[in-house]
């Protein structure tokens, strides 16, 4: 874990949109490949792909190997630096106050997602307690 | 710094008290040593997250600037540190020479938001008044009264902010959610989830608009207009309640008579925000009413006819129908309890408290001096001399408008104690400082007026040689001899049990439960059974006593004071307090890692205003009222941000002070509020700037 940020905010002044954008943990995880060392490597609890600062030399291999720009290399540390997901309970979550993030399993965010969409859509679900299963 | 935890290896449950939100917190205890802050489960409030603030409150307790001994100035303005009796015997002899020279009210206390609200509050009041002085003046001079008398004049009760998940439509005024207010983002998510259209109506294109359906962007001080611009046409469509405007309130009539000339035009006349917008935002209140959700920001009640803006939102509300439910206006019930105050044991109406003949409302309704008016007393133009000062957590030198007087004021003071956490450009000037302890420090009680819930927190850790604030006025009472009347109680623990006492509920329940109580259920539509708090006992949508006063009834709409004095000397109009996400007020400048993020002051300036004035940005700039000037840098800033012909300055900065511009002559006739978001101004590029 680094000192810098891990997940950036941007603002869209013209078109008055906030993204925010962070380590995707990518299955194929280019950063973890391409490290000569071998100090990246996926914790097998919360499958976040993790840097070992004790192994790291530095080299920022993996700054241009991942396609995002997620991975950094910290100033202070001399480290890449990257989102470990904080060990499963993730700061920046706790901190959003706006439940703009989420932190779950992949199915409970989909169900999120899906919400939102019917929404936009203008399909209004049954409430569960009214479903009586047609 | 050392710091001591009575409890040790331990996660103990409180309050965060970094801003006035009431977040459940848990702070984790590790050999002797406060190690992180997480956010608290089970309250309601925050929903068991946190914002970056509450976080940085163990960067506050630990800070190596903490004031720790209290400090005497030497004649050549150099501080020497005394004992704590030392200091609380002088400074009881001064007060007491002060009252005998010319009486008790020439004392006052200044209570300031770093130490809080409630019974940090009432201690302040209470000391006030057994010392015999009236002259109790606090930050809500500049923050907040204005929303809270608007409120009670229409109402009679203050509407703690509602349950905006509930709604179909929100509308937000001059604030920044966010940043000002983090825990009401997850309920307009919610909201928004269930198909909520949200407005924001502000000069500043804040990160809430970009969450917005519909963002308008008015001049400054003219929320007035949109407002009775709505009422007209929710009037004209017969789109309002009836009922309750026909059995619940008086001076319906009025208010639709003098709505006539707010059209859609006129309002865009005054505003600016385009006519078919303010139609589009009229439609969409009659398509989801009663279901209407409106909060107005401290942006405006910082101009010279901010209650009655605020207080035709108030109406427009009511007359939405968004009133005594969950989503619309909350007519709160108080938690049974012992006051501190002592307004009815001990009134001093009598003794001329300072601006009541200028602003009655305030001292009337809300028992509070006009902290203005108070720097000409200071300075020798008032009725009688104002010779002392105890100021507890407050930074005027910093946030009261006219920093040149206010500096100059506090400087021909006999007497100026400051209790504080930091050496403040406030206490600088002080003759004693006193230090003051942290929420951390501290048990108090909290109460949330929206959820009808009442907190006990939880003293985590103790600076040896700091002492709370109870303890504070304690000690000063004590050495001038009416301690034992009037600050009986030993400690802060036996205050909370005695203003709980009526209440039923005890300190052992409170303790058992961090995340808070609820002390009554909350219930709506009151108003049916029983009779508002106002003196007519209906909603008041024209004021009988306000015309008995002298004012108007109804409240008319007065364009701001930068379109009533257009000036070609200052065409500029400077709106100051746009809050910063990790700053608050005057507070948490000097945490190193916030400083990251806001590492200085800066004016945001339209592009185009820039370019014709010649200014890059990070080129300095200086801006000029006709009382004062500041140099800053220039943030130019993307142009959909804000109108051509306005900026914008934080008000905190101690380095960047931003009020030597602001005028304390220009007030709102009804609280007194000085105008801080439409002062007129120029600019001026600085060449060969040494920054």
């Amino acid at each position: 874990m680094g000192w810098g940020p891990n997940i950036f905010v941007s603002v869209d002044m013209e078109r008055r949109r906030i993204y925010t954008g962070t380590c995707l943990q990518c299955e194929t995880a280019l950063c973890m490949e391409v490290c000569p060392v071998n100090a990246i490597k996926r914790d097998p609890e919360t499958s976040a792909v993790i840097v070992d600062n004790e192994t790291c030399l530095g080299c920022g291999m993996c700054v241009s190997a991942c396609p995002f720009g997620y991975m950094n290399l910290d100033d202070f540390l001399r480290k890449a630096t990257k989102c470990d997901l904080c060990g499963g309970n993730p700061k920046c979550v706790q901190m959003c106050m706006a439940k703009a993030l989420h932190f779950g399993s992949i199915n409970s965010l989909a169900e999120r997602k899906r919400k939102q969409s019917d929404l936009r859509l203008g399909i209004r679900a049954m409430p569960a307690d009214k479903d009586d299963g047609q | 710094m050392t710091g001591k935890t009575p409890i040790d290896n331990t996660v103990v449950k409180t309050l965060c008290r970094m801003c006035s939100n009431h977040c459940s917190i848990d702070v984790h205890v590790r050999d002797g040593r406060m190690v992180e802050i997480t956010p608290g489960q089970g309250n309601p409030s925050n929903q068991g997250r946190m914002c970056p603030r509450g976080d940085a409150a163990l960067d506050m307790f630990y800070h190596p600037d903490r004031i720790r001994t209290p400090l005497k100035r030497q004649g050549d303005g150099s501080f020497v540190e005394i004992s704590r009796e030392t200091a609380i015997a002088e400074i009881a002899g001064k007060m007491m020479e002060i009252k005998h020279r010319c009486g008790a009210r020439s004392m006052g206390v200044w209570k300031g938001e770093a130490v809080g609200f409630l019974q940090q509050e009432e201690y302040a009041r209470r000391f006030a008044h057994a010392f015999g002085t009236p002259n109790y003046f606090s930050n809500d001079s500049a923050c907040y009264n204005g929303r809270f008398l608007a409120h009670i004049l229409v109402n009679g009760f203050w509407n703690p902010f509602s349950y905006y998940a509930k709604a179909d439509l929100i509308l937000l005024f001059g604030t920044n959610p966010p940043v000002c207010h983090p825990p009401f983002m997850a309920e307009f998510a919610d909201a928004k989830e269930n198909g909520a259209n949200l407005v924001v109506i502000d000069p500043r294109l804040n990160p809430i608009a970009c969450y917005a359906d519909i963002f308008a962007q008015p001049l400054p001080g003219t929320d007035g207009a949109m407002a009775w611009g709505l009422i007209r046409y929710l009037v004209k469509a017969g789109e309002y309640d009836h009922k309750l405007m026909d059995h619940y309130s008086i001076g319906f009539e009025e208010v639709a008579v003098y709505a006539e000339k707010f059209t859609p035009d006129y309002v865009e006349e005054q505003t600016g925000i385009y006519a078919d917008v303010v139609v589009n935002i009229a439609q969409l209140i009659i398509e989801n009413r009663p279901k209407v959700s409106y909060y107005m920001g401290a942006g405006l009640e910082h101009h010279d006819n901010g209650v009655n803006n605020i207080r035709a939102l108030v109406i427009l509300s009511c007359i939405t129908g968004a009133f005594d439910m969950d989503c619309g206006l909350i007519w709160p019930e108080d938690m049974p309890r012992n006051k501190l105050t002592l307004y009815d044991e001990l009134p001093l109406d009598g003794e001329k408290p300072i601006g009541a003949d200028r602003f009655p409302v305030l001292y009337d309704l809300r028992k509070e001096c006009h902290s203005m008016t108070a720097m000409d007393y200071m300075l020798g133009n008032g009725d009688y001399p104002l010779e002392g000062l105890i100021v507890t957590a407050a930074n005027p030198v910093v946030t009261n408008p006219n920093t040149r007087k206010v500096e100059e004021a506090l400087r021909s003071l006999d007497l100026l104690v400051v209790n504080d956490l930091f050496l403040t450009k406030t206490a600088e000037l002080a003759h004693y400082i006193l230090p003051a302890a942290s929420f951390l420090e501290r048990s108090e009680i909290h109460m949330d007026p929206k959820y009808q819930r009442v907190y006990l927190t939880s003293k985590v850790a103790e600076i040896p040689g700091i002492k709370d604030e109870y303890t504070l006025w304690h000690d000063l009472a004590h050495s001038l001899g009416f301690g034992e009347r009037y600050f009986p109680w030993e400690n802060e623990t036996q205050v909370n049990r005695y203003i709980l006492e009526p209440s039923g509920i005890q300190i052992e329940q409170l303790q058992a439960h961090p995340e808070g109580i609820q002390y009554k259920p909350l219930t709506f539509q009151k108003h049916l059974s029983r009779p508002l708090p106002t003196a007519s006992g209906k909603i008041e949508l024209t004021s009988p006593y306000l015309k008995k006063l002298g004012y108007t009834a109804i409240p008319e709409y007065v364009p701001p004071y930068h379109l009533r004095e257009k000036s070609k000397e200052y065409p500029f109009i400077l709106t100051t307090g746009a809050r910063k996400t990790l700053l608050y007020h005057s507070r948490n400048q000097n945490f190193e890692h916030f400083r990251k993020v806001h590492p200085r002051a800066q004016v945001e300036i339209h592009p185009d205003d820039a370019s014709e004035l010649g200014i890059s940005n990070g080129n300095q700039v200086r801006i000029v009222s006709s009382i004062g000037a500041l140099v800053v840098e220039a943030n130019i800033v993307n142009r959909n941000e804000l109108l051509r012909g306005v900026i914008e300055m934080y008000h905190g900065w101690e380095e960047w002070r931003v009020n030597f511009t602001t005028f304390d002559c220009v007030n709102d006739p009804i609280s007194g509020f000085p105008l801080l978001k439409g002062v007129p101004v120029r600019l001026e590029k600085v060449e060969n700037a040494l920054a």
